[in-house]
């Protein structure tokens, strides 16, 4: 297994505080990896280093074996998609076309979209299935329907590695669990990794590969989510009691006591 | 840090001593005393005294202010207050001076709540938000000021008195004004103590200060009708005295004041110190033989240098939400087609359209080859500044996503101005070509600073607007500071500010029309940039778009385009706001469309404004920008008001 993401030192100061404490880890590639932790532990925090919206104070960060710094500011694009935790409202501007933006890295401010362009914003579309949506406008749209047209510009970005920061924390159960699935199919099916940074542990458990998870800017845990599911570790990681139970397929559920 | 204040205190009382005509009398009886030692009892002292009180006023409102709408840019000048103030007493002055029989006060007090309730009822809709707050403030405080000017300029020289008076000289003449300020004084800080701790619950979120049971709006009405009429009051004494109310809370801040009860106790002395601190340096500047500057404009300098400081420290707000059912076409190129088509008639047509004593009619042939050459720059000139200036707000609108962001707001007509200004009063007899110059060198200056700005840290878009109006805020202060001169000059100055495309040669408007043309190409360029920069920037890094090269590129051109339109035919007004909104609600939703639709809608706008400036009091012209911005303002004032959803 290759490693997407090697981080050595990687440490975050603002004025007054250190947010991230000298993390050393790796993220595997072609896997969905859920971040988690507690409100404040960082996380977030992760998630815009990788994506190169913020710079670390100290240590480095490299991507695809190449170190993240490095990167020119397209190819990065072409390879790397982001989705912030709250997409600001697209004023004004049509589902299709929302999707289309993702095709910005690909031919850039003045290249002529191409067959290949408009084929992967249709694809993207109908991956997020938004075909019937796609003459709407986004700020029309109900939340979920919003957050689907957003992960279509990201589909249509057609980077091999996605990062989305907490992308259900506005969406009801139905909704959450439809993003997630799609979330995993990109994986499962095309190959592509995927950093998401979930508030839910038990979502996190059922829909990620590998876990990491930070508390107060240190890395607690790494590993499979069932490993992650024990009593001990949780407690660790949130600093509540929780009861972990078994669910009739075998897969672990945790529950505050 | 706890001895600064003192210190200052005593800097200021040495700077006051030393310019003292006579020491202290000390006796009382006005026939035994001798003229030194009158100017000592009824200027200098009342003099010194009114520092203190008129920077404590302004402290506690901008203290008051800044608290009640979580804040820290906001202050009377910011905001609007004080020149709205002004305003009321310029317009009473000149056309109703019956009315001052009454007072100044109560003028000065209907000014700035008139303008107050403008600039608080756009924050309403917009959740207070703090940057279009200001924005909002400047437009408001842009327009008074243009229109006091134009007041000034209709009626003569008989008024310099009321431009001296409008920088905010401290001179006095007795005690009067002083006691009746302290008086004013005394009572807002009685009530400001009464309300500091409903106050400090509003420091949090509205929503969380109204589930503590506080009511919020009552509170938040009555701290900034309590702010109104300490700037007021400020204003009726001596004038415009800009930005210590800006200042006087940030050095509490800058000297350990957290919470708002100890802003609120300590910004009044804080702004008591600095303003008598600045009276005490412009007093030695005069005892030295220099001119005699009004110390309100010399603290007018503060700002911009202030602004920019305190950018850093506002909080990270998303811009406010946008009108949220706009319509939006489906063939919206042809539309522009339409509105340029339409646009190029109206040239037409006011070509042909003369005016005789007898009535209207079309011009025949040979009249027509008469007018030409006088009519024809003079329109293209007009409608190809109005396009240059729409073209320029839509750009900036797209780029900052702030439906208030403007060409007036960024500061490159104000940096022009100065520049017109400085080669007028610095040459004995100016060129038209070194004029030209010496505006586009300003507006170019102007538009260094901004690039710096955009080139900070983190290009966040908030920066550039503020950056924007702290260049405005230090042009508008050097030009009070040189209309305060008060020469024949100053009119010349003022003449320009309320804009004429009368003037305009044929190699002018020929050089407007193509830079139109360029400006309009460009632009669809950055077409695709422009369509993501509103998504803000994540979006944009993440998209790979190279942000601080393409912010830089907007704003060049934005800056350019208001700088030609302002070099050629004066500062002109709203336009540049007005014609983007108009396109948007055309219909015109994507990036090359509203661009397009707003140059050709901001030429249509230019043009009705000149043919109104022509016939509105036939046959003598009104200045174009005045009569544009008058036409503008309500409109404006109409938009900023509907509730956003």
């Amino acid at each position: 297994m290759t490693a997407l993401y090697t981080l050595s030192d990687v440490t975050l100061t603002v004025p007054g505080r250190t947010l991230l404490h000298g993390l050393d880890l790796s993220l595997p590639s072609g896997k969905v990896t859920g971040l988690i932790g507690h409100n404040g532990s960082g996380k977030s925090t992760l998630l815009k280093l990788l994506s190169r919206q913020t710079q670390p104070t100290r240590g480095s960060i490299t991507f695809a074996e190449r170190p993240l710094p490095d990167w020119p500011t397209r190819a990065l694009a072409r390879h790397l998609a982001y989705l912030p935790q709250h997409p600001p409202a697209a004023e004004g501007l049509s589902v299709r076309e929302l999707a289309a933006l993702g095709r910005y890295p690909w031919h850039g401010a003045l290249g002529r979209p191409g067959p290949e362009d408009r084929n992967a914003t249709d694809a993207a579309i109908a991956a997020c299935g938004l075909d019937g949506l796609a003459a709407r406008r986004v700020d029309t749209l109900s939340g979920g329907e919003a957050q689907r047209a957003w992960l279509a510009m990201l589909i249509a970005q057609e980077a091999g590695t996605l990062l989305l920061d907490e992308p259900i924390s506005a969406l009801d159960i139905a909704h959450q669990v439809e993003v997630l699935t799609l979330v995993q199919s990109l994986s499962r099916a095309r190959g592509r990794s995927v950093v998401v940074v979930l508030h839910d542990l038990n979502m996190a458990a059922r829909y990620c590969d590998h876990i990491v998870a930070l508390k107060s800017g240190r890395l607690v845990f790494e590993g499979t989510p069932d490993d992650l599911m024990t009593p001990d570790r949780l407690h660790d990681i949130y600093g509540a009691r929780m009861e972990v139970m078994t669910r009739a397929d075998g897969s672990p559920v945790a529950l505050p006591v | 840090m706890k001895f600064v204040l003192p210190l200052a205190l005593l800097l200021s009382a040495l700077l006051w001593a030393l310019a003292a005509p006579s020491g202290l009398p000390d006796r009382f009886a006005t026939e035994a005393l001798s003229l030194d030692e009158l100017l000592m009892l009824y200027g200098h002292m009342p003099r010194g005294a009114m520092a203190l009180v008129a920077g404590g006023c302004l402290g506690l409102s901008g203290a008051l202010l800044q608290v009640v709408l979580r804040n820290p840019i906001a202050d009377p000048s910011t905001l609007g207050i004080s020149s709205g103030a002004q305003l009321a007493l310029v317009a009473v002055t000149v056309l109703f001076p019956g009315l001052l029989g009454w007072g100044r006060a109560p003028v000065a007090l209907a000014g700035a709540g008139a303008a107050a309730a403008l600039v608080m009822g756009m924050g309403a809709l917009r959740g207070f938000h703090p940057v279009t707050m200001v924005i909002a403030g400047m437009l408001v405080s842009l327009f008074a000021s243009s229109f006091a000017g134009a007041l000034t300029l209709a009626q003569g020289q008989y008024l310099f008195s009321l431009v001296v008076w409008t920088g905010g000289s401290l001179v006095q003449t007795g005690w009067g004004p002083v006691l009746a300020l302290a008086l004013v004084l005394a009572l807002g800080g009685g009530l400001a103590a009464l309300m500091a701790r409903p106050l400090s619950v509003l420091g949090l979120e509205a929503e969380s200060a109204r589930a503590l049971g506080l009511s919020v709006g009552r509170v938040r009405a009555l701290a900034v009708v309590l702010a109104c009429v300490l700037a007021a009051s400020v204003s009726a004494a001596v004038g415009l005295v800009a930005f210590v109310g800006l200042a006087a809370p940030a050095l509490a801040r800058a000297l350990g004041a957290r919470r708002p009860g100890q802003i609120l106790a300590l910004a009044p002395l804080t702004g008591a110190v600095l303003l008598s601190l600045v009276d005490g340096l412009v007093l030695t500047a005069a005892g030295y033989g220099t001119e005699m500057f009004p110390t309100g404009a010399v603290t007018g300098l503060i700002g911009g240098p202030l602004l920019l400081w305190l950018l850093p420290r506002l909080r990270a707000t998303p811009p406010p939400a946008p009108d949220a059912h706009l319509p939006r076409k489906a063939r919206p190129l042809r539309r522009v087609g339409l509105i340029a088509l339409a646009t190029v008639v109206l040239l037409g047509l006011l070509l042909m359209l003369g005016r005789t004593p007898d009535g209207w009619s079309l011009l025949d042939r040979e009249r027509l080859a008469l007018f030409l050459p006088n009519r024809l720059p003079r329109l293209a000139g007009a409608a190809a500044a109005g396009g240059l200036l729409a073209l320029a707000g839509a750009a900036l609108q797209r780029l900052t996503a702030n439906p208030l962001a403007s060409p007036e707001v960024l500061g490159v007509s104000g940096g022009a101005a100065i520049g017109y200004a400085g080669v007028l009063f610095l040459a004995a007899a100016p060129s038209a070509v070194a004029l030209t110059s010496g505006a586009a060198l300003g507006g170019a200056l102007a538009m260094a600073v901004l690039t710096c700005a955009v080139l900070g840290r983190d290009a966040r878009p908030e920066r550039l607007l503020l950056a924007g109006v702290a260049v405005s805020s230090l042009a508008a202060a050097l030009l009070s500071i040189l209309m305060a001169a008060g020469t024949m000059k100053s009119f010349a100055v003022l003449a320009w500010l309320s804009g004429s495309a009368s003037a305009l040669t044929a190699s002018g408007a020929a050089l407007l029309v193509a830079l139109l043309a360029f400006a309009c190409a460009a632009a669809v360029l950055m077409a695709r940039w422009l369509t993501i920069l509103p998504l803000g920037p994540e979006v944009a890094r993440a998209l790979g778009l190279p942000l601080r090269g393409a912010t830089l590129c907007v704003v060049a051109l934005a800056a350019l385009a208001t700088g030609a339109a302002t070099v050629l035919v004066g500062p002109l007004s709203f336009v540049g706001l007005m014609a983007p909104h108009l396109a948007r609600r055309c219909g015109l939703a994507q990036a090359v469309p509203h661009l397009l639709g707003s140059a050709a809608l901001g030429a249509a706008l230019m043009l009705a404004a000149d043919f109104g400036a022509r016939m509105a009091s036939f046959p003598y012209d009104l200045p174009l920008g005045l009569f544009a911005s008058l036409l503008g303002t309500p409109w404006l004032i109409w938009m900023m008001l509907r509730r956003p959803t």
